[in-house]
């Protein structure tokens, strides 16, 4: 299922054009790559024409790509739970006459399905000088430095690491059912975390290829995990 | 391949022969000190000096150069300026197993080159780096030590150190606690030989129960994960880790990165290898102490605990502090009650966990009464460890040299009390007075010989106990 060649075909395209870091679409084709869920989307262009959402089902995250702006919520490239595709149609023409203003570049619009509601985690991984890769783990969304509440992990991880992990969590609970709420899914996000930092995973199967991830969030529903927003800066090698 | 470790650094843990350079023949410094303890320590094996023109040494016969050596040495201590160090070694292959390095002046001030040259120069010889820019090593089963007034009883605690200074520390204040060493190595800058390597040495050797590691850079650190990782917690490993806190932000683009701080990578360190992480030197030894004195057990990771001994608030103060360590203080159930109860105890006891007996109380019988407490709560279910503390000043105020005996026996009845006794964990507490330290000290030796932990106030002991759970929960989850 899992398909390293076709994620060392992503990360070498995009350091070949001498990009430093690959964009949304392209970091969640490597997620998926090796099994991590993400949302039913379509990429569209700039200026899309004729029906936007053909096998879509509203709600809609609609979200600017563009290789000048790395952090798309506070360019203002960022509408979620836009209803319908009309809806998003004049999101996209708002939005792209206030950025195209702003001078950056509008390479197209990414028009997902909202992700089903749950715990907004954050997966991470990183190359570190001293240990090797890393992942990491913990309370996601745009608070996450802020409240620190991760954990690191020494790759390669087991199972064991992974429980390890959240049960250092102060909010772990979150995760089983916090005031009536149905639990998350663990397994998945164990198994997310395995598809990253484990035997075989991410991080071992493109190297140096990845220098830094970011998935935030990713939310962990009854139902599953999905990685709503992904980040892959690109390392070195190729 | 630990049968190997074992064969491969006993040169260096237990050796025959050592070459001592860098001592002159006035009284000198660090090397003359090294030379000159060596015999009155009790090391039995030969000693070379090593210096070019004086033909006798501290008393010792001196060779001119290390190539002049009659026999191979499994030793050589190096004390000379940093820029003479390549050269020594010309000539000397096959002459040296071991070589250490204590003299300063390499990679820490900006000499990495200079440490390459030492690398090469001593690899070259056949033999391998310990430092440079360390202290000594202690080396019990040969009664070799770069510290005086420290002992060679034989012990279970194995210390690899990256600052010499703070090994001093760790024999002196160690040997104090209690603590009986399998070895200590300071490793200083690790130029060759680091923390991964030795502590195979540790790992494999059946003397050595518990493996404390003081660490800065460790420049070996994903082979120290690797090596315990593959351990999977054979024996507990304490890790005091130096400069945690002083790594600046990374530039960092994603949000990873910018909590990727030291502090949390060694968090996960420890919590992948089931290394328990301290972060004092007094935590460092509480740690050690307890797993010299106490087998972990697995099977039943410890959780609920007794508090029994005198002293209203330091038992209120007790409870919150082995509670806020993860612990539980149960109260107990009817059956434990009820004989609790039949022992009639004076007013102001509390029959009731945290067991509270002032010391008018445990004066009854000479002190006998506290077996008779101890017995009654045995039987209370699920007890994982019974920690008992005794406020020296007050019982020593009532001038029976009864009292303080009897209830260590009763102590040491308990802590044998048969297959379902817990761990036993002793607390002595003084008012610092010279003459109660001394009492307490002599108290605390016996305790430590006999295998009961002895800790200065009872915060100490949840810390140090709160390791020991830790390590028995590591090894229930990765059976």
């Amino acid at each position: 299922m899992a398909d390293p060649a076709g994620a060392r075909a992503i990360l070498a395209a995009a350091r070949a054009a001498g990009r430093s870091a690959l964009n949304e679409v392209e970091a969640k084709q490597v997620l998926a790559a090796f099994g991590i869920a993400v949302p039913p989307g379509a990429l569209l262009p700039p200026e899309p024409a004729g029906p936007l959402a053909e096998g879509l089902h509203g709600p809609f995250a609609l979200k600017i790509v563009s290789r000048d702006i790395l952090h798309k919520t506070e360019a203002g490239g960022v509408r979620i739970g836009l209803p319908d595709a009309a809806a998003a149609g004049a999101a996209i023409a708002e939005m792209g006459a206030r950025i195209a203003a702003s001078g950056h570049a509008v390479d197209g619009w990414l028009l997902e399905e909202m992700a089903p509601k749950g715990v907004e985690m954050v997966v991470g991984a990183l190359h570190d000088p001293r240990f090797g890769p890393v992942v990491m783990c913990g309370f996601g969304g745009v608070l996450v430095e802020l409240l620190g509440d991760i954990a690191f992990a020494i790759c390669p991880i087991d199972a064991v690491d992974c429980d390890a992990m959240l049960e250092t969590l102060r909010g772990r609970a979150l995760l089983s059912g916090w005031r009536g709420a149905p639990p998350a899914a663990i397994g998945a996000l164990r198994a997310a975390l395995l598809a990253i930092g484990g035997p075989g995973g991410l991080l071992e199967a493109v190297g140096d290829a990845v220098a830094e991830l970011d998935i935030n969030p990713l939310i962990v529903s009854p139902a599953g995990a999905v990685a709503a927003d992904a980040r892959i800066i690109l390392g070195d090698a190729r | 391949m630990s049968g190997d470790a074992l064969a491969r650094f006993a040169p260096l843990f237990a050796p025959r022969a050592v070459a001592v350079v860098g001592a002159s023949s006035g009284t000198g410094g660090f090397a003359n000190t090294f030379l000159r303890n060596l015999r009155p320590s009790g090391f039995v094996g030969r000693i070379y000096p090593v210096h070019p023109t004086a033909p006798t040494i501290e008393g010792f016969p001196a060779v001119p150069s290390l190539r002049d050596l009659p026999e191979p040495v499994d030793y050589a201590y190096v004390a000379v300026g940093a820029a003479q160090t390549p050269k020594l070694f010309e000539g000397a292959a096959g002459k040296l197993r071991f070589v250490q390095v204590v003299s300063s002046g390499f990679a820490e001030s900006g000499a990495p080159e200079l440490q390459a040259e030492l690398v090469a120069a001593v690899r070259g010889a056949g033999a391998r780096l310990v430092g440079p820019n360390c202290l000594g090593i202690h080396a019990p089963l040969a009664k070799l030590s770069f510290v005086d007034r420290v002992g060679f009883a034989p012990g279970g605690v194995g210390v690899l150190s990256q600052s010499g200074g703070l090994g001093v520390d760790i024999l002196r204040r160690g040997q104090m606690r209690g603590l009986r060493f399998s070895g200590l190595v300071t490793m200083g800058n690790c130029a060759d030989l680091g923390a991964a390597e030795l502590l195979g040495y540790y790992l494999a050797d059946p003397r050595t129960k518990v493996i404390g590691l003081y660490l800065e850079d460790a420049p070996d650190a994903r082979q120290l994960f690797d090596t315990l990782r593959a351990a999977r917690g054979r024996k507990p490993v304490v890790l005091l880790k130096g400069g945690r806190t002083a790594d600046g932000q990374r530039a960092s683009a994603s949000h990873t990165a910018a909590l990727a701080q030291d502090d949390r990578l060694w968090g996960a360190f420890a919590r992948q290898t089931g290394v328990a992480l301290v972060e004092t030197l007094d935590a460092f030894l509480d740690a050690l102490l307890m797993f010299q004195a106490l087998p972990a057990r697995p099977g039943l990771p410890t959780r609920k605990l007794v508090l029994f001994g005198n002293g209203g608030g330091t038992s209120v103060l007790a409870a919150d502090a082995f509670s806020r360590a993860g612990f539980e203080v149960p109260r107990f159930g009817e059956a434990t009650l009820a004989r609790l109860e039949a022992l009639g105890l004076p007013p102001g006891s509390s029959v009731q966990n945290p067991v509270d007996t002032p010391a008018g109380t445990l004066r009854q019988q000479d002190g006998r009464i506290a077996g008779r407490i101890f017995e009654a709560f045995a039987a209370e279910p699920g007890i994982g460890a019974v920690v008992m503390h005794l406020n020296m000043t007050v019982i020593l105020s009532y001038a029976n040299p009864q009292i303080l005996p009897n209830l260590f026996a009763a102590a040491l009845a308990a802590r044998d009390g048969g297959a379902e006794a817990g761990h036993f964990v002793l607390v002595l507490r003084s008012d610092g007075e010279a003459d109660i330290e001394a009492q307490k000290q002599r108290y605390r030796e016996q305790a430590v010989a006999d295998g009961i932990p002895v800790y200065n106030e009872l915060a100490e002991a949840a810390q140090a106990l709160r390791v020991l759970a830790g390590y028995e929960t590591f090894l229930a989850a990765r059976k």
